[in-house]
């Protein structure tokens, strides 16, 4: 069937409940609502509000639940109604889920899920991307797909994780991409990265919607003879250190692209894996393209001078491809 | 339970108000702690009357048996710390101790309440609810001297370990309230899987100023959960005391705001403290919802080790040191001629050489190797003997079929051997 990005987000939710009594969802306005971008539509008529539960207004309250519910045997996804509110529960993830299996080896299966992202005009606090405060984090795990078939694939195996793993939906995906998706597909495995484009002269290594960008991007290229590969990190923590410098290797030259914003994003990390590992295969320095460091504009003109462009994206690349 | 017959019926307020609230208390402490100047330097001044405390208020659950054995677990609580604190003098111990000198009639009575299916989660005094727990007090030991025998296998100190197996305890961490929304989510996993359970954990007037707090309560409260919230009500909070921490008279109070019922006990009556849990773990068991208990006592040392709490005004340890906790439910025992002064002797002789052997025991236990820092960040596949719990109940959860309010749990007591 073809699914969009949300559709193929509740498709795996179902299926998961379906295969699994563990499983249950607990969030706000998740149940009779739907979600406020009714990734969980319809899922407490067929599950019950036994196990899809509208909570009250309380971040810590939900993530901690999830957390006592997961050492009970139990395996919660929880919907943050949008990613930014994480900043209201960061201590129960980042103190208490990440540290628990390391600390006294209690496992904490639980999926933290929601939109994340810009591009439509949420401003400040409905647009950020808040992953690095947590893949900085040891003992979580942070995807993020660019597609609906990724999506579909990498929620089943964050849910069958024995870790907490925190699952960024992309809102501008949400019904902008739609993929050919089975019913009981496969899970697609957590921390392996995947090649969107393949590619000669040069690689872009981006995730989530900044995918789309580098796709687009690269196919326009193709028409001045720079052929660019494009590799999707899918999962941010743990990173695929090897797809990384194997891609270096394979084409010597390296602009990273994430919509988060500049400072500490990942870009600093991966340019610090390829130093480490391929110094020596490099014709050109790492580029980054990123988002400004500044909070998320509001009005659509600032906040497209917030993101990376598809024009800033083709001038990087050919000055990376004149190397 | 029957009303304190001290205590006047407006003291008690209207019969409205007692269907949620109760007062097991037989006295009212007054006094008060304010700020004044004194030569030239801000102090807390204590105004009140050193008076003595009235006997135990009868219970009527316990039994002798079971009350000897509460007696010995508050002896080896006792007892241990003073070994910690020996230990720490000998620089044996990584970092600081935290002891309960005073509150361990609130931590045993109140852990003793549970069944073996209840949850319960300790906070750094609460080192008698371990033992209680089953746990051992060279675990407590190696903890603090941060051994490879220690259960974090030195990772971490203090309380902070649990058991997701037999003895069903939870984790602290060191961040307050944070524990509560995560007991109430055992609840509520524990009820999609048929069963209803009891949850417990303590907090202080400090850590009941949290944001977590409040969501934590009232997500239990909505949720019909289990939870056995004990609100320790030590009267300071490391330096800073209540009436600096809280507005509200009993921080029981809070419970009316929430719509859940509330107890409040003489913290250092054991009696009370095991009345007031066990009724609430009943209700828990009954599917009746969470049940906040404020146990209003005083914590007799400073925050951990290193802090001489010279702010505490002497004359209030004193008013506390009369109503020291063992001291109380020994003078309980002896009235009612369950324990000869023969007995008490033997017992604590016994306690204190099973306490050596356990020091003996922790100090045996080597440091870790600082290789072993490196792993276990995930959980990867194989990486437990014992596979996650659920597996095992599958059949039992789909039987239940997602629906909750299933039986009570009938358990045994690890304790009750």
């Amino acid at each position: 069937m073809l699914l969009t990005y949300v559709d193929a987000i509740r498709q795996a939710l179902a299926e998961e409940m379906r295969r699994d009594p563990a499983v249950f969802l607990l969030g706000e306005d998740i149940g009779i609502y739907g979600g406020a971008f009714k990734a969980t539509a319809g899922l407490v008529d067929e599950f019950g509000p036994a196990r899809v539960v509208d909570t009250p207004l309380a971040e810590s309250a939900i993530v901690g639940a999830a957390i006592g519910a997961a050492y009970s045997g139990m395996r919660p996804v929880v919907e943050m109604q949008f990613m930014d509110f994480i900043a209201c529960c960061f201590n129960q993830i980042t103190n208490f889920a990440a540290k628990s299996h390391y600390r006294w080896g209690a496992p904490v299966p639980i999926v933290i899920r929601g939109p994340v992202g810009g591009g439509v005009h949420g401003g400040p606090f409905h647009s950020q991307n808040p992953e690095m405060y947590f893949a900085h984090t040891p003992g979580l795990k942070v995807v993020e797909p660019a597609t609906a078939r990724d999506a579909y694939g990498l929620l089943k195996s964050a849910i069958r994780d024995n870790n907490p793993v925190l699952f960024l939906e992309h809102k501008f995906l949400y019904r902008r991409v739609k993929d050919e998706i089975a019913e009981d597909g496969p899970a697609i495995p957590l921390g392996v990265a995947a090649v969107a484009r393949p590619g000669r002269d040069l690689s872009v290594i981006t995730y989530g919607a900044m995918v789309h960008l580098a796709v687009e991007t690269a196919a326009a290229l193709a028409a001045e003879d720079i052929d660019a590969e494009v590799l999707d990190l899918r999962t941010l923590a743990p990173l695929d250190r090897a797809e990384i410098v194997a891609t270096a290797k394979k084409t010597n030259k390296v602009l990273i692209l994430h919509e988060d914003t500049r400072t500490g994003g990942i870009a600093g990390e991966i340019t610090a894996i390829l130093q480490e590992e391929a110094f020596d295969d490099l014709d050109a320095p790492i580029l980054r393209l990123t988002s400004a460091d500044t909070p998320v504009p509001f009005s659509p003109p600032l906040e497209a001078a917030f993101l990376p462009s598809a024009e800033g994206l083709k001038a990087a690349l050919r000055r990376l491809a004149r190397y | 339970m029957t009303p304190s017959p001290e205590l006047t019926a407006a003291d008690r307020g209207s019969n409205s108000e007692r269907e949620w609230f109760e007062d097991l208390r037989l006295e009212r402490h007054a006094f008060t702690i304010r700020r004044t100047r004194r030569e030239g330097r801000i102090a807390y001044e204590w105004s009140g009357e050193i008076t003595d405390p009235p006997p135990l208020r009868e219970s009527g659950r316990l039994d002798r048996a079971q009350c000897l054995e509460i007696y010995r677990f508050l002896l080896m609580n006792r007892i241990m710390e003073q070994q910690l604190e020996n230990l720490y003098k000998q620089g044996q111990v990584v970092g600081g101790v935290y002891f309960g000198l005073g509150q361990e009639g609130n931590s045993v009575a109140s852990a003793y309440a549970l069944d073996a299916a209840d949850w319960m989660a300790p906070m750094i005094r609460n080192q008698g609810s371990l033992l209680v727990r089953g746990f051992a007090p060279r675990d407590v030991m190696m903890q603090y001297m941060a051994k490879a025998g220690s259960p974090t296998g030195g990772r971490d100190g203090t309380s902070h370990y649990g058991d997701l197996g037999p003895r069903r305890m939870i984790s602290p961490i060191s961040m307050l309230g944070d524990l509560i929304p995560v007991m109430g989510g055992i609840c509520m996993g524990e009820r999609l899987q048929g069963r209803n359970v009891a949850a417990m954990t303590w907090i202080g007037d400090g850590g009941q100023s949290t944001g977590v707090f409040h969501e934590a309560v009232n997500f239990a409260a909505v949720q019909n959960l289990g939870l056995v919230l004990v609100v320790e009500n030590n009267l300071w909070a490391y330096s800073t005391p209540l009436n600096e921490q809280a507005k509200v008279a009993d921080l029981a109070l809070r419970a009316r705001g929430y719509g859940i019922p509330a107890v409040v006990v003489d913290g250092t009556d054991v009696l009370q403290v095991y009345d007031a849990c066990r009724g609430a773990v009943e209700r828990a068991h009954g599917g009746g919802g969470p049940t906040l208990i404020e146990s209003k006592l005083m914590r007799m040392k400073g925050h951990a080790i290193h802090d001489a709490a010279a702010y505490v005004p002497p004359d209030l340890l004193e008013f506390w040191r009369r109503r020291d906790p063992i001291l109380r439910f020994e003078q309980y025992l002896r009235q009612k001629g369950w324990l000869t002064a023969e007995a008490q002797q033997r017992l604590a002789a016994e306690v204190e050489q099973f306490m050596l052997a356990e020091r003996a025991a922790a100090e045996a236990s080597p440091m870790p190797d600082g290789n072993t820092a490196l792993s276990g960040v995930y959980c990867e596949p194989g990486c437990h003997a014992v596979q996650p719990r659920f597996e095992a109940r599958a059949p039992a959860l789909r039987a239940a079929n997602g629906s909750a309010n299933l039986a009570a749990v009938e358990g045994d007591a690890p304790h009750l051997r």
